[in-house]
């Protein structure tokens, strides 16, 4: 399997455009994302025998696309890359409903990534990956205060974003 | 109008996808055919840093202890005016020729042995995704950027939407059915549930809802390769699957609606991620269908629950004692004898002696906790004693090696190199009788080297994360390879008195921490007892030594 270009391509077809989809929501701008993409497809052909059938395939590439995503944005940073001052006056803001109003998916991807990195991780794993707080804070070795105040602060300049909208009002 | 939280409005952005530009899989060709070098280039470091370090060690401890002996023996010698010049010289090449034998190349194993890609998939299998059954369902379909831009026909209303994909080759139509459902939102039991995010992906052939469609696609990707993981699995699908002539199609069932979810810490589950089908087709089930298909997957469930986790702990167990059961190490390191029972010859205390050593080892794991190891290893046991008593030939036209024979209990008996002198040993008690001008004393150095085979036994005491420590002791035979006796740094012959075949003892502790995959460095120090070196006369036989290595483990 490891060599097997036509299974490769298959699996590349059959998962590239979700794969694809987690690496624009987590990268600001296009080429980042392009290169983390190739080189997370890369690890995970290299690393195809390792599956150990131990939950679903899409299940064990994602993990290693969003494990690459981290290392990326981490590698980009080198000054801390997430804010570890947790400020319980500014970081837990009310989250107010709004009215639901279909928006398209372009502009909430739009609206994702021009969120601040440390913001973006953090929001991406809680929203769509379903983590817990601890575990983000595990994988991305910061505490959960911070991981808290972070998806607070993403969620109020979404918020901000959205209420920009001409039709959406706070419920 | 319905109230939403920043959450509910990004929930279509969940299953987002975006079909990635052409040109990128030609780059991903590009480096899979690229040889990984790197990987290979930092092993090769690490074994040749380990092995330099090992040599090195005994070179800078042989250094220190020769320039000591330098000042020592020139002390000695403003009592002796005959031969201070040659006691210098000799001193140099003694030093020089430490620090040539320290240039020892070695070969590093190859730790790079990568385990030959097991073959994980069976044909005969299928993957299937099992989700849990959909309840609540929004009924508006969000046109999103995937479905504008793929090709897939998706029959709009079908009862359960699947997206079905023809191979090209094949007359028959294969199918990649994956039924995806979400859970009814306040039903605590499965939010709690793992299932919530399980999915089973059916890659089969067309099958039909409500029937236990054991017809699987029988070439798809997966064919040769997935293992069946229960036979009793059912892909649940429906008559209303979408076929589609292109020879691949991307699953595009992103159309389907979210259903309402009930709050998002109901749903969070102990996976660090969670899998999530990426279609989610729900839109067209009928009442009843539901029901059927929850009742259906509920049994399931049930079914196959206790056996899963049996049959993952037994894959887990059997994993674990299949992996890394034999474990390769090439090592190189310092090592001192000492002299413990303070042994005396000639009536002068033997000296400890530094050298090197270095080896290979293999180790055979017989359960987490025990191992048994063997492998090959050059070792040196040596002394050295000060100021031994000895008359030359070279300073004595009349001395006659053969005619004194003098402390030959204690004395090493050397057989002369043809190109040395005649010398004779004398111990200090006969010095002072013989009282003679041509008396000298130097520094008399015995090397006996091995090639020796140890058979040890290995105690985990600890192994946590990537650090392990390990007690081994065991026996070890050993072969003479080189015998060298030298007087203040020439060698003058062999000593006789020594055994061809070796027998010893040895205890140590392995500390262990892995750097990478399956490899590690270690760290192992050591004591070994050497039975029976020489017949006759007094030597060390206790050496401490520790190691540093390379480890690899498959």
């Amino acid at each position: 399997m490891k060599n097997d270009r036509e299974g490769q391509l298959k699996i590349y077809q059959l998962f590239s455009p979700v794969l694809y989809g987690i690496c624009l929501k987590y990268m600001k701008n296009e080429d980042d994302a392009k290169d983390v993409f190739q080189e997370a497809f890369v690890i995970a052909f290299q690393k195809i025998s390792q599956y150990k059938f131990e939950g679903s395939f899409e299940g064990w590439l994602k993990r290693i696309f969003i494990n690459k995503l981290i290392e990326t944005l981490n590698k980009k940073k080198k000054e801390s890359f997430f804010l570890d001052v947790f400020d319980p006056d500014t970081d837990f803001i009310e989250e107010e409903e709004l009215e639901a109003i279909p928006i398209e998916q372009e502009k909430l991807l739009e609206y994702i990534r021009d969120l601040p990195d440390q913001y973006r991780t953090v929001f991406n794993l809680y929203v769509f990956e379903k983590m817990k707080h601890r575990e983000i804070a595990e994988l991305l070795k910061i505490s959960e205060g911070t991981s808290k105040s972070n998806l607070n602060r993403a969620k109020h300049i979404l918020q901000k974003r959205i209420l920009s909208i001409k039709n959406f009002k706070i419920a | 109008m319905k109230k939403q939280k920043i959450e509910d409005i990004f929930s279509s952005m969940e299953d987002f996808s975006s079909v990635p530009p052409p040109e990128l899989w030609s780059q991903i060709e590009e480096k899979l055919d690229k040889p990984k070098k790197k990987k290979r280039v930092v092993l090769w470091w690490s074994a040749a840093a380990c092995l330099l370090l090992g040599l090195l060690l005994p070179s800078i401890l042989h250094f220190t202890a020769s320039s000591e002996n330098t000042n020592l023996n020139n002390g000695n010698l403003e009592n002796n005016t005959n031969s201070v010049v040659i006691d210098k010289k000799t001193n140099n090449v003694h030093t020089g020729k430490d620090l040539n034998r320290n240039k020892n190349t070695d070969k590093a194993i190859d730790s790079l042995n990568e385990n030959s890609p097991k073959n994980q998939f069976n044909s005969e299998s299928q993957i299937q995704v099992e989700e849990t059954s959909v309840a609540e369902t929004n009924s508006e379909n969000k046109t999103s950027k995937r479905d504008s831009k793929s090709d897939v026909v998706v029959p709009a209303n079908t009862a359960n939407q699947s997206v079905a994909y023809q191979n090209s080759g094949s007359s028959e139509e294969k199918s990649i059915v994956r039924s995806s459902k979400k859970s009814i939102s306040g039903n605590n039991t499965r939010s709690s549930n793992k299932g919530i995010s399980e999915e089973r992906i059916a890659f089969g052939k067309q099958s039909k809802f409500n029937s236990t469609a054991k017809k699987q696609l029988s070439n798809s990707i997966f064919e040769e390769q997935l293992t069946p993981k229960n036979s009793k699995n059912i892909a649940f699908t429906n008559q209303g699957y979408a076929t589609n002539n292109n020879p691949f199609t991307n699953s595009n069932a992103s159309n389907s609606n979210n259903a309402v979810l009930g709050k998002t810490e109901n749903k969070r589950t102990d996976k660090a991620v969670i899998i999530k089908d990426d279609l989610k087709i729900t839109n067209g089930l009928s009442k009843t269908d539901s029901m059927q298909l929850a009742e259906l997957q509920n049994l399931e469930k049930g079914i196959l629950a206790p056996e899963k986790e049996k049959e993952e702990k037994e894959k887990k167990d059997k994993l674990l004692n299949k992996q890394e059961k034999w474990a390769v190490a090439v090592f190189a390191g310092v090592a001192s004898s000492e002299n413990t029972r303070n042994e005396k010859t000639l009536g002068n205390v033997n000296d400890s002696k530094q050298s090197n050593s270095y080896g290979v080892k293999t180790k055979y794991s017989i359960n987490k906790k025990w191992a048994v190891g063997s492998g090959l290893k050059i070792s040196e046991l040596g002394q050295s004693v000060a100021n031994v008593s000895y008359l030359s030939a070279k300073s004595n036209a009349f001395f006659n090696p053969g005619t004194l024979n003098a402390d030959s209990n204690n004395s090493p008996v050397v057989s002369a190199d043809p190109s040395s002198q005649g010398y004779l040993f004398i111990s200090n008690s006969t010095k002072e009788a013989l009282k003679n001008e041509n008396v000298q004393t130097g520094k008399l150095d015995q090397n006996l080297r091995y090639v020796e085979m140890p058979l040890e036994v290995s105690y985990s005491v600890f192994n946590k994360n990537k650090a392990s420590i390990n007690l081994n002791t065991g026996g070890f035979v050993g072969k003479l390879i080189s015998n060298n006796v030298a007087l203040d740094g020439h060698s003058i012959g062999e000593n006789i008195n020594a055994n061809d075949y070796v027998y010893g003892s040895t205890l140590s502790s392995t500390v262990q921490y892995r750097v990478y995959k399956k490899t590690n460095v270690f760290v192992e120090p050591a004591v070994n007892y050497y039975i029976n070196p020489l017949n006759s006369q007094s030597f060390n036989q206790f050496q401490w030594g520790l190691n540093f290595g390379l480890n690899v483990n498959f």
